[in-house]
């Protein structure tokens, strides 16, 4: 069924994809699965903001890579999850109303993408969303984590934000007694929300706001935040996947099948890494990622590209 | 009625003649290419007969699809796309063949008209209007293509095997896009056409790679249903088999 062949070293395995009606190296897309999945693990994040990008490079066409991709978080949130939902660390109330800020966020994301593709310029309007939330978060992370790994405090930055007046005076109070939280439903909701508009305008999960703002935002205790994280990401990309498959029909089961054997066997890796690095050097890590990736972004706006000239083919 | 009756025997004296023995004749090994998960590509054989010593030319275009071609330009400094052209009718896939140079076959006439070679095809387009622009767009366009090996970088050869029995040798690479192709055979005499032969090649998924690309069409909400379960149950066997504690 497969055609494999040795060529120089190593192997070389080359795919038909059914969806993306393209070929590709099959150890190069089971690579950057596993690699993702890593991430995942370490970071409570999704890694679709590395993921997405990584396969359009790969010459994917874009949307199979934002459909496939929703589908690929499926199985590495369920297998992240897990590790966490056994110890405890998911606190199911607190993902539930995020999901449900979530659910909003991406039908109101829809109407943005519409709105960019109206306005033509969806290859320059992405890219600086991009940039706009991966550097400020990468730099917010990158101060806060910094300065909590020398002060070597014990609360490891635990933010007060919450206190602050303008999110005590917002109505519909909830008790998270798992997060031993008092706090208005608003404020995990509007988290949510933002994280389903990243969903479907970049097409990424939202695992790089969705942590820093409920550490910093919520208060939430950091060992909570991976696991409820990846529950929300579980919930928002289940929905996702439907919805590409069945609006546009761009999930290509093949390529995922390839991402998700990578990454489950990353997210496990990554998952013993965590238990062994301080939450700090991560976030430290995760910051600085965030920073080179829209840094990256930034040098395709910034720089003369090579070839100033694309070509797009409408099937 | 007579006339008719004239007319026809008219017909039926000079018809056969051309149809039993024709000047050009050609086959493919095979008129289907089937793309499995392990498609890698595929080498496409055509033999053909001539009657006449005349030159050949065969083209192999894929379906067509329209193609647009951008130019970035930097506005206040950061790098976006301004012109941009989109040529319709291109054929995804082209390539060609002939027994001799194309100068020396025909007149630049006559392979603009059959739209043999790449600078004689003729693509209808919409966006900048402006000739020089165009053009410059056109050429990116190829260039891009035979980038992909899905325009030819020089014709091929056409292989004369016994005085008039040829055969003719493609490549369909890995990324080749799917539908119908279509074959022209031309044989040339004195810079004219005087024989056309043309044959279909049906370039699609099979079996397990075809059922999975109806079943995402056809079965949309299922094919999604089914692919969260898949992705859910692999996330949580996984878990399972590989905790060590």
């Amino acid at each position: 069924m497969f055609w494999v062949q040795t060529s120089g070293f190593g192997l070389r395995m080359l795919i038909y994809l059914p969806i993306a009606e393209m070929t590709v190296h099959a150890e190069a897309i089971l690579l950057l699965g596993a690699a993702v999945g890593f991430l995942s693990g370490v970071f409570g994040v999704g890694g679709g903001f590395l993921t997405t990008p990584l396969l359009i490079f790969m010459g994917m066409p874009p949307d199979v890579a934002v459909g496939t991709q929703a589908n690929q978080l499926v199985a590495v949130s369920t297998n992240g999850m897990l590790s966490h939902w056994r110890k405890g660390n998911v606190d199911v109330k607190l993902a539930l109303v995020m999901f449900s800020g979530s659910l909003a966020g991406t039908f109101a994301g829809i109407l943005l993408f519409r709105m960019i593709q109206y306005f033509g310029q969806s290859d320059l309007i992405i890219p600086i969303l991009y940039i706009i939330l991966l550097s400020t978060m990468g730099t917010l992370m990158l101060s806060e984590s910094v300065m909590a790994a020398m002060k070597k405090t014990k609360k490891e930055g635990r933010a007060r934000l919450r206190h602050h007046p303008f999110f005590q005076a917002l109505p519909y109070k909830m008790r998270f007694p798992r997060s031993r939280l008092y706090v208005s439903a608003f404020l995990p909701a509007g988290i949510g929300f933002v994280g389903g508009i990243l969903v479907s305008v970049l097409g990424v999960g939202g695992g790089f706001i969705l942590v820093p703002a409920m550490i910093y935002l919520l208060g939430m205790p950091p060992l909570l935040v991976a696991g409820t994280s990846m529950f929300q990401i579980l919930l928002t990309s289940i929905i996702a996947t439907i919805a590409h498959a069945f609006t546009s029909h761009t999930v290509d089961l093949m390529l995922a099948a390839i991402l998700i054997a990578g990454g489950v066997a990353g997210a496990q890796a990554g998952v013993k890494v965590a238990r062994r690095i301080k939450s700090v050097y991560a976030r430290i890590l995760l910051a600085l990622m965030l920073l080179i990736v829209s840094f990256q972004l930034a040098g395709t706006l910034l720089i003369k590209p090579d070839d100033v000239y694309s070509v797009s083919v409408a099937l | 009625m007579r006339k008719i009756l004239i007319i026809a025997l008219v017909l039926l004296a000079s018809w056969p003649a051309q149809a039993a023995v024709p000047d050009l004749n050609i086959n493919l090994t095979d008129d289907h290419v089937d793309i499995t998960a392990g498609f890698n590509g595929e080498r496409l054989t055509l033999f053909g007969v001539r009657r006449d010593k005349g030159d050949i030319a065969i083209v192999v275009r894929g379906p067509g699809a329209s193609v647009t071609v951008r130019r970035k330009e930097p506005v206040l400094g950061l790098w976006m796309n301004r012109e941009s052209v989109t040529f319709e009718n291109v054929p995804l896939y082209y390539d060609m063949a002939m027994s001799g140079p194309l100068k020396r076959i025909a007149g630049p006439d006559v392979l603009a008209g059959h739209e043999i070679g790449l600078s004689n095809m003729q693509f209808r387009y919409t966006g900048q209007e402006e000739e020089g622009v165009v053009d410059r767009f056109r050429e990116v366009l190829i260039r891009n293509r035979q980038e992909h090996g899905l325009f030819p970088l020089e014709p091929r050869r056409i292989k004369f095997l016994d005085g008039n029995f040829f055969r003719a040798d493609f490549y369909l690479p890995p990324d080749v896009p799917t539908g119908i192709y279509t074959i022209d055979a031309y044989l040339f005499r004195d810079g004219g056409i005087t024989s056309l032969k043309q044959a279909t090649l049906r370039v699609a998924q099979v079996g397990f790679n075809a059922d999975l690309y109806n079943f995402a069409n056809k079965g949309a909400l299922l094919y999604g249903l089914a692919a969260v379960f898949l992705a859910f149950g692999t996330g949580w066997a996984a878990h399972y088999l590989l905790r060590r504690d």
